[in-house]
């Protein structure tokens, strides 16, 4: 077995969960949704597996690094994070009719590293840059930030189909009707947002450190570090607007769209579109 | 706020206020995408050839080729700390005062009209539902205090709050003054500190480090010797590590040997020195000039950047730069050639292909023999505000963490006897600063759990394994 034929079942599984948790939400059946939770929590392990024999098999060609180190790896740990999150979310807060946004953003990601023309999938030995304590920390807390922020989106698109349909008394609801209601969604949201908030500016600080003891500085307002930091200052503003002036709602739901859009682009738009010292992460 | 305020009690209302800080969140945010998107540190003469003159001279009046570092965007990060610093005076003794023990004397109506509060009725003496309520809330809150309840002799209601996590709501400060920490610390580092590159030959000893941005020099307090530099490959072609071999020289003598590789600086006497980039320098070439006429050919030995004069004339030559690889075609020297009362022209001479246009003045030239050395580029950078920026970040990382964990939740109880009913009054009402979901949940246990006891006072007692032996008497 290969970590690479566990990483692809993976990509399908995911799929299989999206399904599974959109059914359980529209027919509004409770065990459907159970089999969800249950293929997510699944398929997770599959996943750790592939990435930990995939961390083996960069020993056995005798580079030996952490599957962290370019835009392949950390897609994939990408989806682990935010199946992880919203596993443990789903289990401190007893809904699962969440499940949809964060299955899908975690199929999507494995479909992306996995299918694209763009995305290298070779374990490659490190460059001298990398070559760094500061690898494993700095990747896994901005993820942990990422994935955060993904799960919130998720429950913002949520809120926001929420109140776009109003119950109507006359009817049974629809599948609006199964989710959890509008302020329990911003609840939800308020407390991923702060959990990913916490874990950024982790990320944010070690990549610093780290950055110092590479290039021997730990600010040089590169785009990566400059799209974080945007990412930064919008959740940041987002919970003191929501902390101080009352914002809940609309306007928090659509700071945390916005959010995310700055998330997806420090991710994505920086490696693809800009250049810069994280050039490696293509 | 009342109307008339004077104008610095004005002035720091705005300052302190929270528009300001979203205003500066988003203004910060806009200006730092306009960075990223914007050519950063290229001249106006650059900025020409991209943009048409109105948007080139349009970019460089507002500095965007240049934000990051422009007065206008250290304004807002100085408006940002201003703003952090007048919350902080405007909240702070508010915060102090309620989270010290005082506690204003309240009654039951007073807890009724808070938002999360309840009511129970006890057919039980006031002694006693003190009691229960006192073990029911030690056990779902934690210790309860006592109030005066301002009236006198003691006659009054019983009154006693218990609360958790009071500490945690000064992590806000914490967090921001780990902000103003890590600024202060930058700045400290920009001011005293300097930033800069030196390129050590194989063997070459030096103290002189070229600054970053101004083309001037600082010599350092000790010298650096290069002893080594090496390249080592994968078997993919992809760079595996960059090596230098350095010794530090203090007045003399080698003081320290040590290898630095990316990832691992050497900090001495608070100078750190980074692997940066590594280079071939030439020491000296040997060339060969024929004169195109009499096809005289003329040998000559150029040490680098050193005039030498032609033999059997009064004209100089001079190595002034050397490139590895001059526009893809190979290995080249740009000569200088210094005749007397004429300004000297200078010429680039390709090393690896001989070619007619290998030429200065009226000699062709052919470089026949290249002396060359590997040299180590290091950036040089001292910084003695890092350890404020370190401690900032650890204070940032502790405080957030701390306050994403932790919560202030109070809970106020009166305990009061109805003179028309002849029963006792337990109302409490509660408030938590966070995760107020989770303390609606606890205090609905709880609400329910006193309804419980105090209805059945005996059976929670038997539970409770004490107080057995006191009948309840009505």
């Amino acid at each position: 077995m290969t970590s690479s034929f566990l990483l692809s079942l993976t990509t399908f599984a995911y799929l299989l969960c999206t399904v599974l948790y959109l059914a359980g939400t529209i027919f509004r059946f409770k065990p459907l949704l159970v089999a969800g939770t249950i293929a997510g929590a699944a398929t997770l392990l599959m996943q750790t597996a592939g990435i930990g024999l995939r961390w083996v098999e960069s020993y056995r060609m005798g580079y030996g690094h952490a599957p962290l180190s370019n835009m392949y790896e950390s897609l994939v740990f990408a989806s682990w994070a935010i199946m992880i999150i919203y596993l443990v979310f789903e289990l401190r807060v007893r809904q699962r009719a969440l499940g949809v946004f964060p299955a899908l953003f975690s199929f999507l990601a494995m479909a992306y590293a996995s299918f694209s023309k763009d995305i290298d999938s070779k374990i490659q030995p490190l460059v001298p840059a990398l070559k760094s304590n500061w690898l494993i920390a700095h990747v896994m807390t901005c993820f942990l930030g990422y994935a955060s922020f993904a799960v919130s989106f998720g429950i913002s698109l949520l809120y926001l189909i929420r109140k776009r349909f109003p119950e109507d008394p006359n009817q049974d609801g629809g599948f609006i009707a199964f989710l959890p209601g509008a302020s329990q969604l911003e609840w939800f949201n308020y407390q991923l947002v702060l959990f990913g908030f916490l874990w950024l500016s982790v990320g944010i600080i070690t990549g610093s450190v780290w950055a110092n003891s590479a290039w021997g500085a730990y600010w040089s307002w590169d785009p990566k570090e400059t799209w974080s930091l945007i990412t930064w200052f919008i959740y940041a503003a987002l919970l003191h607007a929501r902390n101080l002036k009352g914002w809940k709602g609309e306007r928090v739901a659509w700071l945390s769209v916005i959010g995310f859009g700055c998330v997806l682009f420090t991710y994505f738009g920086v490696n693809f579109l800009l250049s810069g010292l994280h050039s490696y992460a293509r | 706020m009342s109307k008339e305020k004077s104008a610095p009690g004005a002035a720091l209302g705005w300052l302190s206020s929270l528009k300001l800080t979203l205003v500066l969140f988003f203004a910060l945010a806009v200006a730092s995408v306009i960075g990223t998107l914007l050519p950063q540190e290229i001249s106006l003469p650059e900025l020409r050839e991209h943009f048409s003159p109105v948007a080139a001279s349009l970019i460089n009046f507002l500095a965007l080729n240049n934000l990051y570092h422009s007065m206008w965007f250290r304004i807002l990060l100085l408006l940002l700390c201003t703003n952090l610093v007048a919350c902080t005076i405007e909240r702070l003794p508010k915060t102090i005062r309620l989270i010290r023990r005082f506690q204003d004397p309240f009654d039951s109506q007073k807890l009724s009209r808070f938002g999360l509060s309840s009511s129970i009725a006890a057919a039980l003496p006031i002694e006693q539902a003190q009691s229960v309520v006192e073990s029911a809330v030690r056990e779902a809150f934690g210790r309860m205090c006592r109030i005066e309840s301002g009236r006198a002799g003691g006659l009054g209601p019983f009154c006693a709050v218990s609360e958790t996590g009071r500490w945690s709501t000064l992590m806000v400060y914490a967090v921001h003054l780990s902000v103003l920490i890590v600024l202060v610390g930058a700045m400290a580092g920009s001011f005293l500190g300097f930033k800069g590159a030196m390129n050590l030959t194989e063997g070459e000893t030096s103290d002189k480090v070229m600054l970053a941005g101004a083309e001037s020099v600082t010599e350092l307090p000790f010298a650096m010797r290069c002893d080594k530099f090496e390249v080592s490959f994968y078997d993919t072609g992809a760079p595996k590590e960059f090596k230098s071999d350095v010794a530090v020289i203090e007045n003399g003598s080698e003081v320290l040997k040590r290898s630095i590789i990316v990832n691992d600086p050497l900090t001495y006497e608070g100078i750190t020195f980074y692997q940066a980039s590594y280079g071939t320098s030439l020491k000296e070439a040997k060339i060969e000039l024929t004169e195109p006429d009499s096809g005289k050919k003329i040998a000559m030995t150029l040490p680098f950047r050193q005039p030498v004069t032609i033999p059997g004339t009064s004209d100089q030559l001079m190595i002034d730069e050397y490139e590895e690889n001059l526009m893809q075609v190979g290995q080249a020297i740009e000569l200088v050639y210094a005749k007397q009362g004429r300004q000297s022209s200078a010429q680039w001479i390709l090393i690896d292909r001989p070619y007619h246009g290998n030429k200065i003045e009226n000699y062709l030239v052919r470089v026949t023999q290249t002396d060359k050395a590997r040299f180590t580029g290091l950036q040089v950078k001292k910084d003695p505000g890092i350890w404020l920026v370190w401690a900032g970040f650890t204070l940032m990382t502790l405080a957030i963490g701390l306050t994403f964990y932790s919560s202030h939740r109070k809970l106020w109880v009166c305990i009061e006897p109805d003179k028309k009913s002849r029963k006792t009054i337990v109302t409490f009402a509660g408030r938590a600063s966070r995760n107020t979901q989770a303390f609606e949940e606890e205090f609905e246990a709880l609400r329910r759990d006193l309804e419980n006891r105090l209805k059945n006072p005996h059976a929670s007692h038997e539970i409770r394994g004490h107080k057995t032996d006191k009948k309840g008497t009505e």
